[in-house]
């Protein structure tokens, strides 16, 4: 248990500073120790020279039992080691960085290097001093079921896979049958052995006579949603069928919609639409089951048919993305056609023939059909003014243009997400999931596949991205398990992504809002919902506790328990700046916790010296730092303030999506206040810094000391 | 702008007669980095192997780059996929021994080996029927003497007369495929004149100098080289033993320097064939032979031999000297009145693919 004195407001802080790793060669340990003990009578100092050891450890637990320490200072290695070494649930812990951001990048037994120290060792009891321990946001009647959205391949796995885990499971399918796409189809193109032929679309009956053997899996056809409200752990569904309105309440929502054939109407340049005989995969592959008669195609008797991959893909115009599928489809509908007709030459011209997975067995498959050619080329012109049509391709394999006459042109048209707007979520921000520029919901593919912008919502299948069957069923197999994860999180009332396990959340303190409505607005997972007056109404189930709308709020008047307005202004306002005539400037740098931080790490351990004059507050999102902190800083005397975020733009590493845009945008609004406090624009800058930009960070702070140095002191210095 | 209009025939019998699944061939050029016959402007072999998948036979037959080309093996050892392009360009060389073949129905017939009994059945009743006619087919007793079994002036006048009609078909071939070529060629601009190119040519074959620079299989310069010489010497004795027996009495005696020329060139083919086949049948995972190649070979391999038996036969007079005397001359139809429609035609094509790429620029 947290207790703090009644009488003086202290609290009973230990420090305790480890020796090893050249931190006591780096540092004066007895100086450091008189310092910090004079000014704070209660501080219990202990040194020790291998404090991750279990009689470290030991000494630690002896003084949190023996001495009643309840908040801990670990001054030794980065936070991000020895996290499960130095565990004290119960207790406030702060780390201070002294093996990375000191002893390994700053001159031993250094005057400056010692300031340094001494200023960390502050700024940490600071912190201590004014946070507490987060007490978990816990809902009653929270919801164990997952609502499935789509019927499909990912849908039907999906569901299958949440509900042998033991979770209620609601598939909720647009029409009158499971199985989506397909299930239209008569044959796969082969993800597995054997690879010489197709497979059947067995596959998807056997998930569905599996599914029905679920009694925890509800099956919703011909049904939409009417609306989706709420937050994770209690989702309220509202489910419209053509008799009824059901509604549910469920933990997270899985979205597998699926995807949309791009509409071929826009492909002018391939005579779409001039020639019945020009037609998509899809409509290829409606003939070729013999679902639709088609009078004037008779497949078996055709000599000539022509494939052209990426129609419409991989093109600025159009899809510039390529969408996985088209090219093994294509693979298999020319085996389809081969096997029904000996005599059909197959014509299958490509940009690049691309076979993800193990598909490339089947294209060797095929490549030993001897009337299967392939070439790249570039469509120059289709002519349909004869009875037959024919095709001009440019710089073909064989050196030259060439001319084909065919009977039939199928064009591999790419994959659309469906609309994710579908969810009708009553949300502040939109009905759908926010997409990236191809309309698919934004998620980082590489690090948190997952992931939509809505906490609690997991994409998965073709409307996450464009996928084959395989990777569909690995997909939703992820997202489900990400579903659960989210319900199990939600339960504990802790952040799941990416802040795991978080049990903070973000307080308001309503009475003195002004509805500006910034943090509603900003808040890039739309946690916030809004009354008719436009007072933040929060969700903080749907939070990922970044503390973005911390640092858009220009009253002050969101926080975190253990990460408040309150909180970093004690730490920046902690230590003594050195008046002018020492020649000591002072640099503050915000360090987002996510990838910038690691990467001053890495620079620690490969040794890269930078200058000593830099105060670190780390942050948990570059988007959370609130302009009165820079005011703050300035204002206290700061030199100079450097924020560190990730990298924004197109492809952005931001772990928090618009964390470090959002900086951006809002440096106009703190250029103002430069204006207003008589300032150059110089005393803030804001740089972006991938995790692998490690060897950056000496040139970064050099560059901006040189700046400094340039416009002198800060005036407010001694004020 | 090449019209596509594939030969799905062409594709099968190239890919049957190289063993090689054309389509495995990703145009890397990995072949023509190491092809003495390549240029900037024609990756050869590289785009030869693409016409092929394809069946742009036209393309193919009318190319006499396929005809420069001397199978030294350098880019079947290069080729990152096993594709053989040497083995593919034999095969469209054998392509050529069917299309420019007149009659065509002959060389169709000739190369399948089907049909093996009936070609050896054929000179086998024409010749005997004529020996039936003309001299006997019972077993002599006494000297050894061949002109009484089978007498001279019938033997050369029949002879001579199918080998003419042989002319006729190579004169038929080298007349379509001369056109072919024209029809196909971009440049009318002459190099130099047809005659002085052909001379060229025949210089180049004589010596050998292309073949002399292969560097993965150094050992068919040298066969080559034996086979071509003792062929060539045996041509030129031939021409004489007919001369003689107008007007020397034959046979000649074996120190006579015509019969010396004949043994020695009988030897020059026998170690010769002898190296080749040997070489084709340890490298024949390597490097593959086909019945078109193996027929040939093997006839022009047993002709050698039965030459020198039929001489000796008449040396120690064994009673079945008549019989061996009868193989060889069936043995001399299969390699030198088949000649248009077997291998043999190669060096027809390639004199005449050689002397058009020296006479016209490309």
């Amino acid at each position: 248990m947290i207790s703090i004195s009644m009488e003086t407001g202290q609290r009973n802080i230990g420090i305790y500073v480890c020796t090893g790793c050249g931190i006591g060669d780096t540092i004066d340990i007895e100086k450091l120790k008189n310092q910090v003990t004079a000014r704070n009578i209660s501080v219990n100092f202990k040194e020790h020279p291998f404090f991750c050891s279990k009689e470290g450890c030991e000494l630690i637990h002896r003084d949190i039992a023996t001495q009643q320490v309840d908040h801990i200072i670990i001054a030794a290695c980065s936070p991000r080691v020895n996290q499960d070494v130095f565990n004290f649930p119960d207790e406030i812990l702060e780390w201070v960085n002294f093996r990375e951001q000191l002893s390994w990048c700053m001159k031993a037994k250094d005057e400056d290097t010692q300031l340094l120290a001494e200023d960390m060792i502050r700024m940490s009891i600071a912190k201590v001093n004014s946070i507490s321990s987060p007490q978990p946001y816990i809902k009653d009647n929270l919801s164990s079921g997952i609502l499935v959205v789509g019927g499909g391949i990912s849908g039907l796995t999906s569901a299958l896979e949440a509900a042998k885990a033991g979770y209620t499971v609601y598939l909720v399918e647009k029409e009158n049958k499971l199985g989506g796409w397909a299930s239209k189809w008569k044959y796969l193109f082969p993800e597995e052995l054997p690879f010489d032929k197709p497979k059947l679309t067995e596959i998807i009956d056997e998930k569905i006579r599996k599914l029905e053997k679920y009694k925890n899996i509800h099956i919703f056809l011909e049904s939409t949603l009417e609306s989706v409200s709420g937050e994770p752990g209690q989702f309220t569904i509202s489910i419209r069928n053509k008799q009824s309105n059901k509604q549910i309440v469920t933990g997270a929502i899985i979205l597998a919609a699926g995807w949309k054939p791009y509409d071929a109407s826009k492909l002018e340049e391939y005579s779409f639409g001039q020639s019945g005989k020009i037609m998509t995969q899809i409509e290829f592959e409606e003939i070729l089951n013999e679902e639709k008669n088609n009078v004037e195609i008779d497949l078996k008797k055709i000599n000539n048919i022509v494939f052209i991959q990426c129609a419409g893909s991989r093109d600025e115009k159009h899809l510039p993305y390529c969408s996985n599928t088209c090219c093994p489809t294509t693979l298999k509908q020319a085996w389809q056609l081969r096997h029904m007709n000996k005599d059909a030459n197959v014509y299958i011209i490509y940009k690049d023939l691309r076979t993800p997975g193990k598909t490339e067995f089947f294209y060797q498959e095929l490549q030993k059909d001897e009337q299967i050619f392939f070439t790249k080329g570039d469509l120059r012109q289709i002519d349909t003014s004869d009875k037959n049509l024919s095709i001009i391709v440019d710089n073909t394999l064989l050196g030259e243009s060439i001319k084909i006459n065919t009977d039939l042109i199928v064009l591999a048209t790419g994959m659309t997400p469906s609309d994710s707007s579908e969810l009708n979520l009553t949300y502040r921000q939109g009905k759908g999931l926010p997409d990236l520029k191809y309309g698919f919901p934004d998620s980082h593919f590489i690090c948190f596949p997952y992931e939509t912008r809505r906490t609690g919502i997991y994409s998965a299948g073709c409307i996450r991205a464009p996928q084959t069957i395989q990777m569909c069923i690995e997909d939703s197999t992820g997202a489900a398990l990400k579903a659960i994860q989210c319900i199990e999180s939600t339960k504990r009332g802790e952040s799941v992504h990416p802040r795991s396990g978080d049990k903070s959340y973000p307080v308001l303190y309503l009475p003195r809002c002004t509805d500006c409505k910034r943090c509603t607005e900003e808040c890039p997972f739309g946690a916030y919902d809004e009354n008719e007056k436009g007072t933040p109404l929060p969700n903080p189930a749907r939070c990922r506790r970044c503390g973005i709308c911390m640092g858009s709020c220009p009253e002050r008047i969101i926080s975190f328990e253990d990460y408040s307005i309150h909180s970093v202004s004690s730490m920046i306002k902690a230590l003594n700046i050195p008046d002018v005539f020492e020649e000591k400037p002072r640099i503050l740098v915000f360090l987002c916790e996510n990838d910038a931080y690691p990467a001053f790490d890495m620079a620690g351990l490969k040794r890269l010296g930078y200058s000593p004059f830099i105060r670190i507050i780390p942050v948990r999102c570059i988007g959370s730092v609130n302009q009165v902190w820079l005011s703050d800083a300035l204002s206290h005397g700061y030199d100079g303030i450097l924020q560190i975020g990730c990298k924004p733009g197109e492809d952005y590493q931001c772990h928090f999506i618009t964390g470090s845009e959002l900086t951006k945008t809002r440096g106009e609004n703190i250029q103002e206040t430069l204006r207003t406090m008589m300032l150059e624009p110089e005393r803030i800058r804001t740089e972006f810094l991938e995790i692998t930009e490690y060897e950056r960070i000496p040139d970064i702070i050099n560059d901006y000391l040189q700046t400094i140095e340039k416009i002198g002191p800060n005036p407010f210095k001694g004020m | 702008m090449i019209d596509i209009q594939p030969d799905i025939e062409f594709i099968r019998q190239t890919r049957k007669e190289s063993g090689i699944d054309l389509s495995q061939c990703m145009q890397c050029g990995a072949c023509t980095s190491v092809c003495d016959l390549a240029e900037p402007s024609l990756p050869f072999p590289r785009k030869e192997m693409i016409w092929a998948a394809w069946g742009l036979r036209d393309k193919l037959l009318t190319d006499p780059g396929i005809w420069l080309c001397h199978q030294c093996g350098d880019c079947t050892a290069t080729c990152p996929r096993g594709v053989k392009p040497g083995d593919v360009l034999s095969a469209i060389r054998k392509q050529y021994y069917r299309y420019y073949a007149r009659p065509r129905i002959l060389a169709k017939i000739i190369q399948d080996p089907h049909f093996l009994p009936l070609i050896i059945l054929l000179p086998i009743l024409i010749t005997g029927l004529i020996i039936y006619l003309t001299g006997t087919l019972s077993v002599l007793e006494g000297d050894v003497n061949y002109s009484n079994f089978f007498p001279h002036i019938p033997l050369n006048i029949s002879f001579i007369s199918f080998f003419m009609f042989g002319l006729i078909g190579i004169i038929l071939s080298i007349r379509v495929f001369w056109k072919r070529l024209h029809e196909a060629r971009i440049s009318a601009e002459r190099k130099q004149s047809i005659l002085k190119s052909f001379f060229g040519v025949l210089i180049e074959l004589l010596l050998h100098k292309k073949l002399r620079q292969c560097k993965a299989q150094k050992h068919r310069y040298y066969s080559h080289l034996l086979v071509f010489w003792g062929f060539i010497l045996l041509l030129i004795v031939t021409f004489f033993a007919i001369l003689s027996t107008l007007f020397f009495e034959y046979p000649l005696p074996f120190l006579n320097p015509i019969k010396i020329a004949g043994n020695a060139g009988g030897f020059a083919l026998v170690t010769g064939c002898t190296i080749m086949i040997v070489k084709r049948v340890s490298q024949r995972n390597n490097y593959k032979s086909s019945y078109i190649d193996w027929i040939f070979l093997i006839s022009m391999f047993l002709l050698g031999i039965t030459g020198f038996m039929v001489e000796l036969a008449r040396f120690q007079n064994w009673t079945f000297a008549y019989l061996l005397y009868f193989i060889h001359l069936i043995l001399v139809w299969m390699v030198i009145l088949y000649l248009p429609y077997t291998k043999f035609a190669h060096f027809i094509y390639r004199i005449v693919a050689l002397t058009f790429t020296n006479s016209y620029k490309s």
